[in-house]
């Protein structure tokens, strides 16, 4: 599903994000991202639909090269990657069915989002994607009227009205009270052993990694420092991923 | 009057002095206000034949004439270089200074008025202006640390070379009245007074004659010049580069020096007693409290301040409002129904306002997108389109509505067609910055989420961005319309018709009682269009 070859990130200000990151993630897998704050899970997942241009190397996610996309291409394929963002990122002064139904704006002729004219599946998927996170009967509520946890399942059912074949969530839970991780974790891993798809979650709590995830990535410093599963998460590795990185905190 | 400026500037110090701050700023501020008056403010007036012969010579110009004056910059100078070492010296200088300059200034304007003769310094105002276009230079060069030696010889290149270009022909015909405009005022030849109060007596004969034949009453002769007909100098004797000083005449100079003497004195006193009322930025705080007052005295005399007009014309104001009350509501008999009339005329001028507005917000709406600094960072074209937009912007709102009306009166004729598009074009760039600015604010969360669903660029505008900025370009095209408004009525007075127009045409033909309803009905909308508005915003954000 996902092939990465040396991928490499350096910022105009000169932080190396990524350096030389190798990986090959298989169709279906549920994969927790570990690391401290910056360490470059962020950037990783974010160079994967190229909301950062990686500086070097290949990306290949479900046979398709990511870096050499044109800018209308990287449109029809970001409609099949859903991002899930730390904050959420709603439009806050519309309602939350407007908000999920932006997941299929990537589907639709430009001058019919404009005017916002949703085929009449459109508007289904979206209901029913809001029903999937559990917030029927807000359909027409406004955003900012909702819970941060209300608000983060909005953004995942935006993210599942892209009908996606790959889900990316970056630190999903981090600004949500802990009790919450469950909800927002069961959701995507429902909805990954139901439609088998490719979940890449950044997390920082390992011991949500290692309930929910069948593979572990560790980044430290921009380097892949551990890749596999979940099981040979032990205390050595762990001590390695969090090592020399105080610094950065 | 010398006397009271000089008391009143005392007090003055004595007041600021009851606050317990520091006294030795307004010391300062008194001493470096008299180092800038002595050469650059008229002290007296001195007139010639004409009106336009008229002179205020300053302080440094009189110094040939009236050397004592020189106590004057020098108690300044003795003041600021006492003020350095604090508490009581300060004080002493301050007193000193302030006590001497005032007693010599004292004696030269209580002296009778003295012919004398006019000698101009070719290049000093040239030079003055020189000096002042380096002075920029000079602060960059020393407030930096770094790069000190580009910007003096700049800043020396561009002072030497206006210098040399104003004193040149070339220049002194651009500038015409800068060729010896500082002129130094010498004694007249002795014996010159006497000649021409002489001349003055001989020809009082037959002057009297011609007076007498128009029914005026004779002329007395003359011991001195202070009796001098109507105090102008004959027409050769002007002409020959003589004048009339007038040291009763007190200019706006002598004022300020008068006030800045008499804060130094007085603070000085103050110093004396509290020796422990400074503190250690006082130099540079002087420095602005004198820069604030010199500004400020020019600025009256430019504008012609003065109280003795109002007085003057109160019996005027008085009888205008008899005249406007009770106001004329209406006149069936004569068929004048002015109440009407004004709720008419208002009722077009905030119409005005709303098409001019609405206009504005039309096109300030596309433009302001491209005039935001996040959403033309992408492409070369586009930041090219963002530096036309504002630029645009920026020269539109320096042309006023009121400007631009005059000139489309002229195109489209009178009427509220010409105010309507003066409005609308003066409030895009009003608008459209407000716009603009709100778009380079907007939460950039949902623009990345709308990007990652693959949306195109039109639609992250439809959907992330619009709905945050919506409720914002509404709140601002209200603000927009309540200043439209009030611009609206100042239109009619140019020819654009509504409330202005009305009260104008009543205030030409004295009919102040029905102008009086315009007053109020003005009063009564604005203040009603302000609250509506403001109420609607509040609940907008």
């Amino acid at each position: 599903m996902i092939e990465v070859k040396n991928l490499s990130k350096v910022f105009p200000d000169g932080t190396q994000a990524l350096s030389g990151v190798s990986v090959s993630i298989p169709q279906g897998d549920f994969v927790a991202i570990i690391g401290l704050s910056g360490a470059g899970k962020s950037t990783f997942l974010r160079t994967l639909n190229r909301l950062v241009e990686p500086t070097s190397g290949e990306i290949r996610v479900g046979g398709v090269e990511v870096t050499r996309l044109s800018r209308r291409e990287l449109q029809a394929f970001r409609r099949r990657v859903g991002f899930i963002f730390q904050q959420f990122n709603l439009v806050q002064r519309l309602t939350v069915l407007e908000n999920v139904l932006h997941g299929r704006l990537g589907y639709l002729p430009t001058w019919k989002g404009l005017l916002g004219l949703y085929r009449e599946e459109d508007t289904a998927l979206a209901l029913e994607q809001i029903r999937r996170v559990g917030l029927q009967g807000k359909e027409r509520a406004r955003a900012d009227q909702l819970s941060g946890g209300q608000q983060q399942r909005v953004a995942i059912a935006r993210a599942l009205a892209q009908e996606p074949e790959l889900i990316l969530a970056d630190e999903p839970m981090a600004s949500l009270d802990p009790r919450l991780s469950d909800v927002i974790l069961g959701i995507l891993k429902e909805y990954n052993q139901e439609k088998g798809v490719t979940v890449l979650v950044n997390i920082h709590v390992l011991e949500l990694a290692r309930r929910y995830a069948r593979r572990v990535l560790a980044f430290n410093r921009g380097q892949l420092v551990f890749d596999g599963p979940v099981e040979d998460l032990t205390p050595e590795v762990e001590r390695r991923v969090y090592a020399g990185n105080l610094e950065a905190l | 009057m010398s006397l009271v400026l000089f008391l009143l500037g005392a007090f003055l110090a004595g007041l600021l002095g009851l606050g317990r701050g520091s006294v030795r700023r307004y010391l300062v501020a008194g001493a470096l206000g008299v180092l800038v008056v002595t050469p650059a403010f008229p002290l007296v007036g001195a007139v010639g034949y004409l009106s336009r012969e008229t002179l205020g010579p300053t302080l440094l110009a009189l110094l040939p004439f009236a050397p004592q004056l020189a106590l004057v910059p020098l108690g300044g100078l003795l003041a600021l270089a006492l003020a350095h070492f604090g508490g009581r010296p300060a004080g002493l200088g301050g007193l000193l200074g302030g006590g001497l300059g005032f007693l010599a200034l004292l004696t030269f304007l209580q002296g009778p008025a003295h012919l004398v003769r006019l000698k101009p310094v070719p290049g000093l105002m040239e030079g003055a202006v020189g000096l002042l276009a380096l002075l920029p230079f000079l602060v960059l060069a020393f407030s930096q640390r770094k790069r000190t030696w580009l910007w003096l010889p700049l800043g020396l290149a561009l002072a030497l070379g206006s210098f040399l270009w104003l004193n040149s022909p070339q220049g002194h015909t651009y500038f015409p009245r800068m060729e010896g405009y500082y002129q130094l005022v010498l004694p007249a030849e002795p014996g010159a007074e006497e000649v021409l109060v002489a001349a003055y007596n001989q020809g009082l004969e037959d002057l009297n004659r011609v007076r007498q034949e128009i029914g005026l009453p004779p002329l007395k002769p003359i011991q001195d010049l202070s009796g001098l007909g109507e105090g102008r100098l004959p027409q050769e004797v002007a002409q020959a580069g003589y004048r009339l000083l007038q040291p009763q005449a007190l200019g706006y100079g002598a004022v300020a020096l008068l006030l800045f003497l008499g804060v130094m004195a007085g603070a000085g006193l103050w110093l004396l007693r509290n020796p422990g009322l400074l503190e250690a930025g006082d130099l540079r705080s002087g420095l602005v409290l004198a820069g604030v007052a010199l500004s400020v005295f020019p600025a009256f005399d430019a504008t012609e301040f003065d109280l003795g007009k109002l007085v003057k014309g109160w019996p005027f104001l008085v009888n205008f409002l008899d005249r406007a009350w009770p106001p004329n509501l209406a006149q069936p008999a004569s068929g004048i129904y002015p109440l009407q009339s004004v709720a008419s005329e208002m009722l077009l001028t905030v119409e005005i306002a709303l098409v001019g507005t609405l206009l504005a917000a039309l096109f300030a709406l596309p433009t302001s997108f491209l005039a935001a600094r996040n959403l033309t960072s992408k492409n070369p074209v586009l930041r090219l389109l963002f530096y036309l937009m504002r630029g645009f912007y920026n020269v539109d709102r320096g042309v006023d509505t009121l400007i631009l009306a005059l000139i489309l009166v002229a195109a489209v004729g009178l009427g509220p067609f010409a105010g309507v598009l003066a409005m609308a074009i003066h409030s895009i760039a009003d608008l459209g910055k407000l716009y603009s600015e709100a778009i380079e604010n907007v939460d950039k969360g949902p623009i990345e989420a709308l990007e990652s669903v693959g949306a195109s660029g039109s639609n992250v505008l439809r959907w992330a961005i619009l709905p945050q900025v919506l409720p914002l370009f509404v709140s601002y095209t209200l603000y927009r319309f309540e200043i439209n408004f009030r611009v609206s009525i100042v239109l009619g007075l140019v020819g654009a018709g509504g409330i202005g127009f009305f009260i104008k045409g009543a205030m030409d033909a004295g009919h102040y009682d029905q102008m009086v309803i315009g007053i109020i009905a003005i009063v009564l909308v604005v203040n009603l269009i302000d609250f509506a508005s403001s109420w609607l915003r509040s609940r907008l954000v």
